[in-house]
């Protein structure tokens, strides 16, 4: 069943044009992982895992070891390439459900479930066609009102669940409010399609060698776009906030500030930040219109100059971490990673780099590790080292190097199950090899189980005739068995 | 579980209703009527006397007996409008501690709370009379109008009456419950309510149950007693051509007057004329003089028409904020005893083109609607919900005196709505939070509802730091407001409570002395 894949002969992976995350996947590829688990160590969605993969297979780059043609894609996960994001049956966390409360745990489960897909798009929310006329949009508004309104649960012992009905109803009546004004709900079709767009092109950015990859990860980027276009307010859209600012908007100051303010600290109001310039004359600002208002205070208000500024800042930064990076600085690195992602935080390649140099100033601290042959180590320094092993390990699953290590120093240290199964993770990646095998032995032979360790010293010396300590591993068994039996019958 | 009743706190009337086999019904008092007057009084051997005593003794008694108090709850000493009642309001009105008006009777004041309190006090015993029961729980109306302070004072008035206030909501929307129970369909209705004291329009949308409040609009100093008023004045004027003799001075001339103006008013709704004959209504040096009038409804019409044409202009401003033409509302609810006027049923026929809705009762539809709310509320088998509306704008002061709306009004609760601010000096270490309501763009204009500090922020030059203050009105109304600085994550915030309210403590002892004052007069 398991079927791994190898990068194809005559191809050099460093000519292809790769995103990080792409990037990564490919290094997991040794020819000795199969798909199945490339899925779960390939460090992005298993969909993802099986899209790259595919394409890749097309192209000629991967192939499957020993398989045919069809055989390197398990079956049993097929679905998964079905959308990852908002399906149907959401899975909640069921030990939020409280029998205890005076609702209904059918309707706790519904409560839970409608929360965690507050972010969808409005009409989804809603549960009407994108287009649905005000009538339908009210229809539904009143329905989901009737199921979530506060209201309903007037003084029953809800617990928790006060607060969630809360939160849905809230935004039930956002999606309401803009759903039915036609000019809000361009406006919020608009930045929907903005946010989106934005999206694919940091997609299309990170990803730009294939249309395939794109188009399979829509579900996953109309997800992404979410936090920023659904959020209730306004404010924690940071690009809508920055740059937008109209400064001295209202400093032609009439009136007088509130005059009583025994506090030493300055006492003025604040000023608004991005409230329209118009404050100045009072009575024209009586004229704005209720739309005018609403259509200020939007949540989608996504300010396109100071998103840019944001990203290319972002990329300013990023840059310094690439030389950082390669001048071997990796905590200074990963700081202006860290600055990066924050100024542009849709930006998945950032935070792929981010899992990348973690990755690999894991391995430089395992390379490190391995300076030392660990026999003349005391035990508390092994100890220490298994500790840093396992650290690292996560990082580096397949690490041979490694996981021959964390073997002879669990064996050192007498803990001979925990080398047994590092032991069988060598074998399982590498089973050809002779050097492991003896290794099993001589722990199978400290556990005290002969037969065993005759086993695979013999399977050592079968795959290489030549392996010293295979040889004289099963010499002196055999010498000690000899003894053993004058011994008995002396 | 004890029941809970709706009350219907009017100006000059109040009226008490209770589901009963599922229909809401309205609780006739001892007397056997279905309403109450809002009064309260004191008489000369010292007596306290409410409702329907206290109205029959107002005119011997004018300057110990409180009517239309609620034109003074939850105001300020210096609001015009406690100004004007000053003038015109035979009782005195003094001011209290908290800048707040209070009523000076008996040699006792009183705070407007404490006697909105005594009439609810009335309103429970009525119902527990009718019920055999002990009454603990209302929902209590209130003109959509009221602001914060106002409804924050009514609620204190619950609470002095020993009544928990589930919820305080509006007149016209509970006139709108009543009306909409058991009826299925989508409707856009329209509630014109012209009470003895107050003006409200408002538009509401219903559907399978939901009711939805479009928009509400209306004036807290224009009603029936408004009318009375200007009848009482011609008469005055008409009396002093008539008989050279000003009425203006005489306290029990003018409250006799009053009374026999709103009956005046009342018989022309079924006829064409009234006569008003006021023997012994003043006297000279001439001897004993008499009024003798009569008053035509031509006149009468002529007299108020500007009134009935002022509501109209709310009307129009509340069909535009809820997006609704004349045309498109399909039924319009009368409420309030002043819609029983011909010329009020005519206008408003002609404006929206239709006649006016016929199954309620004016005088009692909010009553019910309120206990139509307590069941919906409580029972949940109910199929019925309420989106309620905030009814004034809230927001923040700015920098020049600007008023910066996050809440608009008629946005339905419950609602959160945040925004940015920043500062407006170099390195300004604090903001001061100004909550205010209102729809004035001038900061001073709207009433002050809380402030707050938010110190700390790091230094730095003007419009840097970003503040995002953030609004949030739970499903009671309650009203929350913080300020983060995004830069720290520092935050403050507070839960508004108006300013001028009774405190707890005085609440307690209003309470106690009241119980006193029961037990004395059993004992």
């Amino acid at each position: 069943m398991a079927c791994p894949i190898a990068i194809a002969s005559g191809h050099d992976p460093t000519q292809l044009r790769l995103s990080a995350a792409e990037g990564y996947l490919l290094s997991r590829i040794d020819g000795r992982t199969p798909w199945r688990l490339l899925r779960e160590i390939g460090g992005i969605p298993a969909a993802d895992v099986d899209a790259c993969l595919e394409r890749w297979l097309d192209q000629g780059i991967v192939e499957v070891v020993g398989g045919g043609a069809a055989g390197g894609r398990p079956a049993a996960v097929d679905a998964a390439s079905a959308p990852p994001v908002v399906t149907t049956t959401i899975p909640i966390d069921a030990s939020l459900l409280d029998p205890a409360l005076d609702i209904d745990c059918t309707v706790q489960r519904r409560i839970l479930e409608f929360e965690l897909s507050l972010s969808r798009p409005y009409h989804e929310l809603l549960g009407v066609p994108a287009g649905a006329d005000p009538k339908a949009v009210k229809r539904a508004y009143f329905k989901l009102s009737k199921e979530f309104h506060p209201d309903r649960y007037f003084r029953r012992e809800i617990g928790p669940f006060a607060q969630r009905l809360e939160r849905i109803f809230k935004k039930v009546l956002e999606a309401h409010e803009i759903l039915s004004d036609p000019d809000l709900r361009q406006v919020a079709n608009q930045s929907e399609a903005a946010v989106a767009e934005a999206v694919d092109v940091v997609r299309s950015e990170t990803a730009p060698s294939s249309a395939t990859g794109a188009s399979d990860s829509g579900p996953s980027s109309s997800g992404a776009a979410h936090p920023v276009a659904a959020s209730t307010n306004p404010a924690s859209v940071p690009s809508a906030t920055t740059g937008a600012r109209p400064s001295g908007a209202s400093t032609t100051a009439k009136g007088e500030p509130p005059a009583t303010s025994a506090q030493s600290v300055s006492s003025e109001g604040p000023e608004p930040a991005s409230v329209a310039p118009a404050k100045v004359d009072a009575r024209t600002q009586e004229r704005l219109s209720k739309l005018e208002r609403l259509k200020q205070r939007m949540p989608f208000k996504i300010d396109q100059t100071a998103l840019a500024a944001r990203r290319a800042r972002a990329r300013e930064i990023f840059q310094a971490a690439e030389a950082s990076l390669s001048a071997g600085r990796f905590n200074e690195a990963e700081a202006s990673i860290r600055i990066a992602i924050t100024f542009d935080p849709s930006r998945a390649e950032y935070k792929e780099a981010l899992g990348a140099l973690r990755i690999r100033a894991a391995g430089d601290r395992a390379a490190k590790l391995l300076e030392t042959p660990s026999d003349r180590m005391s035990a508390a320094e092994l100890r220490d080292v298994l500790d840093l092993i396992e650290d690292v390990l996560p990082y580096r699953p397949h690490d041979a190097e490694l996981n021959l290590r964390a073997a002879k120093v669990c064996l050192q240290l007498g803990r001979h199950d925990e080398a047994v199964e590092y032991v069988e993770t060598l074998l399982e990646t590498d089973p050809d090899r002779a050097s492991h095998h003896s290794l099993l032995g001589r722990i199978e032979l400290a556990r005290g189980d002969g037969a065993a360790a005759r086993r695979a010293f013999e399977k050592a010396l079968s795959i290489d005739r030549e392996d010293l300590d295979a040889r004289r591993s099963l010499a002196s068994m055999r010498i000690a068995a000899h003894d053993a039996a004058r011994g008995g019958r002396r | 579980m004890s029941r809970v009743i709706g009350i219907d706190l009017g100006t000059t009337n109040s009226c008490v209703a209770v589901i009963e086999n599922g229909q809401p019904t309205v609780i006739p008092n001892a007397g056997g009527y279905k309403t109450t007057p809002s009064m309260f009084g004191i008489s000369q051997d010292g007596k306290r006397l409410v409702g329907h005593l206290a109205k029959r003794q107002a005119i011997t008694n004018a300057r110990n007996t409180i009517f239309a108090s609620k034109r003074l709850i939850g105001r300020r000493f210096d609001d015009p409008e406690v100004q004007k009642s000053i003038d015109l309001c035979p009782y005195e009105i003094v001011r209290g501690p908290n800048d707040d008006p209070r009523i000076k009777i008996g040699g006792k004041t009183f705070t407007c709370p404490e006697i909105a309190g005594i009439v609810l006090r009335e309103m429970k015993r009525v119902a527990e009379e009718y019920l055999s029961e002990t009454v603990q729980e209302a929902v209590i109306t209130v003109p959509a109008y009221f602001n914060d302070a106002q409804r924050q004072c009514t609620k204190d008035a619950g609470k002095i009456a020993g009544l928990e206030v589930l919820r305080i909501i509006n007149e016209p929307t509970a006139a709108a419950l009543a009306y909409g129970m058991n009826r299925t369909g989508d409707e856009k209705i329209a509630v014109y309510d012209l009470g003895g004291g107050t003006f409200d329009i408002s538009i509401l949308e219903m559907s399978d149950g939901v009711v939805e409040v479009l928009a509400t609009s209306g004036n807290t100093f224009l009603g029936g007693e408004d009318l009375d008023r200007r009848i009482v004045q011609h008469l005055v004027e008409w009396f002093q051509d008539e008989a050279s003799l000003d009425l203006r001075g005489d306290t029990m001339a003018l409250q006799r007057l009053k009374d026999a103006a709103e009956k005046a008013k009342c018989d022309l709704s079924l006829r064409d004329a009234v006569e008003i004959n006021l023997p012994f209504i003043a006297s000279d040096a001439d001897g004993p003089r008499h009024l003798n009038y009569e008053l035509t409804r031509e006149k009468l019409e002529e007299l108020v028409g500007d009134i009935v044409e002022g509501t109209l202009k709310s009307v129009e401003q509340c069909l535009v904020d809820a997006g609704v033409t004349a045309a498109e509302v399909d039924q319009v609810v009368l409420v309030g005893g002043q819609t029983r006027m011909p010329l009020v049923q005519r206008r408003v026929t002609e404006f929206f083109g239709k006649r006016p809705h016929k199954g309620v009762n004016p005088d009692e539809v909010v009553a019910l609607g309120a206990a139509v709310q307590a069941a919906m509320l409580l029972d949940n088998n109910n199929d019925m919900l309420l989106l309620d509306v905030t009814p004034l704008s809230l927001g923040i002061g700015t920098y020049g005196g600007h008023f910066a709306r996050l809440i608009e009004r008629n946005t339905t609760v419950p609602v959160s709505k945040g925004h940015v601010f920043t500062t407006t000096r170099d390195d300004q270490s604090a903001v001061k939070i100004r909550v205010l309501q209102g729809e004035s763009d001038i900061a001073a204009e709207n009433d002050l509802l809380g402030e707050f500090v938010l110190s700390g922020i790091r230094p730095a030059p003007k419009g840097e730091p970003e503040i995002e203050v953030s609004f949030d009105i739970d499903a009671n109304g309650i009203v929350s407001v913080s300020a983060r600085d995004l830069a720290t994550g520092k935050e403050q915030s507070i839960t508004v409570s108006s300013t001028g309210k009774l405190s707890d403590a005085e609440i307690e002892q209003i309470i106690q002395e009241h119980d006193l004052y029961e037990v004395q007069l059993k004992g």
